[in-house]
């Protein structure tokens, strides 16, 4: 009972004071804390090591944020208040080279951190795949982290997201459902092996974990018809997928011929049947009746998208050295927030969290 | 060949490595390293440029750091690591970005 009851002040606690921050980075090897509210980068935390910081992993009132870095080959946890590296995961080893391509999540609790791993041998004169795995690490192993366990995962994922049940999804050329107890894949959810009447394969890149407000993981994807002519304009569909990662459920709705390009997307935490989804063109989607109902230019390409925990708020980043700030209703743009230096975003994810 | 024994460190772990295994596989996955050679960055699906990002300078490190277009661009994950350091900025610093070359 008193378990419970501190539980419920914190949480109380949390909301009470809570207010939305936004986790990014850019280079060289910087990660930035950005106040929302306030409209400024509060934070400007040199990484250690070379390289870039790329997909990043923190959760809501999280102290630390776990940074892909190191070419791919390290992930940093960098203290969100001091900048002081607490946490360090070298991943290669020997002649194994081992890489993510941005697949790094932590647990809800923020205990246990998961990195898809694609190792290598790198013998004198030919280089050995090894199979592709999750590695599990507990998030206070320090700075010689080694993994509490490694399991077997599919080639090609590049997202990981945690469930309210405890499992682990990660998205690859299927959907699939980890266990993270035991490594077992709980359930495949067919995307590229689907069977729907009158569509192909879909395709899909997305690396930006965008899925913490609204929990939902959601990603643009662009299929194929199969009932009209290939030289048809509505041959290509565009589509949104996402995955309710309390209920754990998938759902595919297409949305209109492919004439628009989309990187990345997210769901607005209020009304998940209202999608955000951008590359060139920023475009409000309604899953309901599977249409695009709103979509306007913007000033420069951006990857990645989030959304404020109202959902009022969206924050558009990635690519060159700015954070967009749109209204979600009107699509308008409310601000700009420069990152110190100018130095780009490149593909770094855009975390919002409150703390 | 039978005749030829290695003498040195290195000649001798040649000859002990493992010889080209039969089986061809796939290094990472989609996003990454030469597993994709779509056509593309130069134009876009239809063969024009409003697909494309803009500016172009917005869309270069996103494609040098995960080794996206490994013909096109630098692959600042394995081969050049430094193509683009001190040069933070593509749309300022791109001047500065140098062609490779395979002694590179």
């Amino acid at each position: 009972m008193k378990y419970w009851l501190v539980l419920l002040l914190a949480f109380c606690s949390l909301t009470a004071t809570a207010k939305d921050y936004l986790i990014t980075a850019s280079r060289p090897n910087t990660l930035h804390v950005i106040d929302l509210a306030a409209r400024k980068v509060i934070h400007n935390f040199v990484i250690p090591g070379p390289g870039i910081a790329s997909a990043i992993s923190v959760v809501d009132g999280g102290k630390v944020a776990y940074v892909l870095t190191n070419h791919n080959e390290s992930v940093a946890g960098i203290d969100l208040d001091t900048g002081k590296q607490v946490f360090r995961a070298d991943m290669s080893h020997g002649n194994v080279r081992v890489k993510s391509m941005l697949a790094l999540a932590e647990s809800l609790d923020g205990k246990l951190l998961y990195v898809y791993q694609i190792p290598t041998r790198l013998n004198r004169n030919d280089y050995q795949v090894l199979p592709t795995r999750i590695a599990v690490y507990s998030t206070a192993a320090g700075l010689a982290a080694q993994p509490l366990r490694v399991f077997p995962a599919p080639r090609r994922i590049s997202l990981l997201a945690p469930t309210a049940k405890g499992n682990l999804i990660g998205l690859g050329w299927d959907l699939y459902l980890f266990n993270p107890a035991t490594g077992a894949i709980e359930k495949t959810f067919p995307l590229r092996h689907w069977q729907r009447k009158g569509l192909g394969e879909p395709d899909i890149l997305d690396f930006w974990p965008q899925f913490e407000r609204a929990h939902m993981l959601s990603t643009p994807y662009y299929v194929p018809r199969t009932d009209v002519a290939a030289t048809s304009p509505d041959a290509e569909e565009v589509g949104v997928l996402t995955f309710d990662l309390d209920k754990e459920v998938m759902k595919a709705t297409e949305v209109g011929a492919a004439d628009v390009g989309f990187f990345s997307s997210v769901v607005n935490p209020v009304d998940k049947n209202q999608v955000f989804a951008m590359m060139n063109q920023l475009c409000k989607i309604d899953l309901a009746s599977g249409k695009i109902v709103k979509r306007v230019d913007m000033e420069h390409t951006h990857y990645a998208i989030n959304i404020s925990s109202d959902g009022k708020e969206l924050y558009l980043g990635g690519t060159i050295n700015a954070v967009s700030v749109y209204d979600s209703a009107s699509l308008k743009k409310l601000a700009e927030i420069a990152i110190p230096g100018g130095g780009d975003q490149g593909a770094a994810s855009l975390r919002v969290i409150e703390r | 060949m039978k005749r030829l024994i290695p003498l040195n460190e290195k000649a001798r772990s040649l000859a002990s490595a493992a010889g080209p295994d039969e089986q061809a596989s796939l290094m990472s996955n989609v996003a990454g390293c030469t597993t994709t050679f779509d056509p593309g960055w130069e134009v876009d699906a239809s063969g024009g440029l409003s697909g494309l990002c803009h500016p172009m300078e917005a869309d270069l490190y996103g494609c040098t750091d995960p080794c996206w277009w490994p013909a096109q661009v630098g692959d600042s994950m394995n081969t050049n690591q430094d193509w683009t350091d001190g040069k933070n900025s593509a749309l300022r610093d791109w001047r500065q970005l140098q062609s490779l070359f395979p002694e590179d």
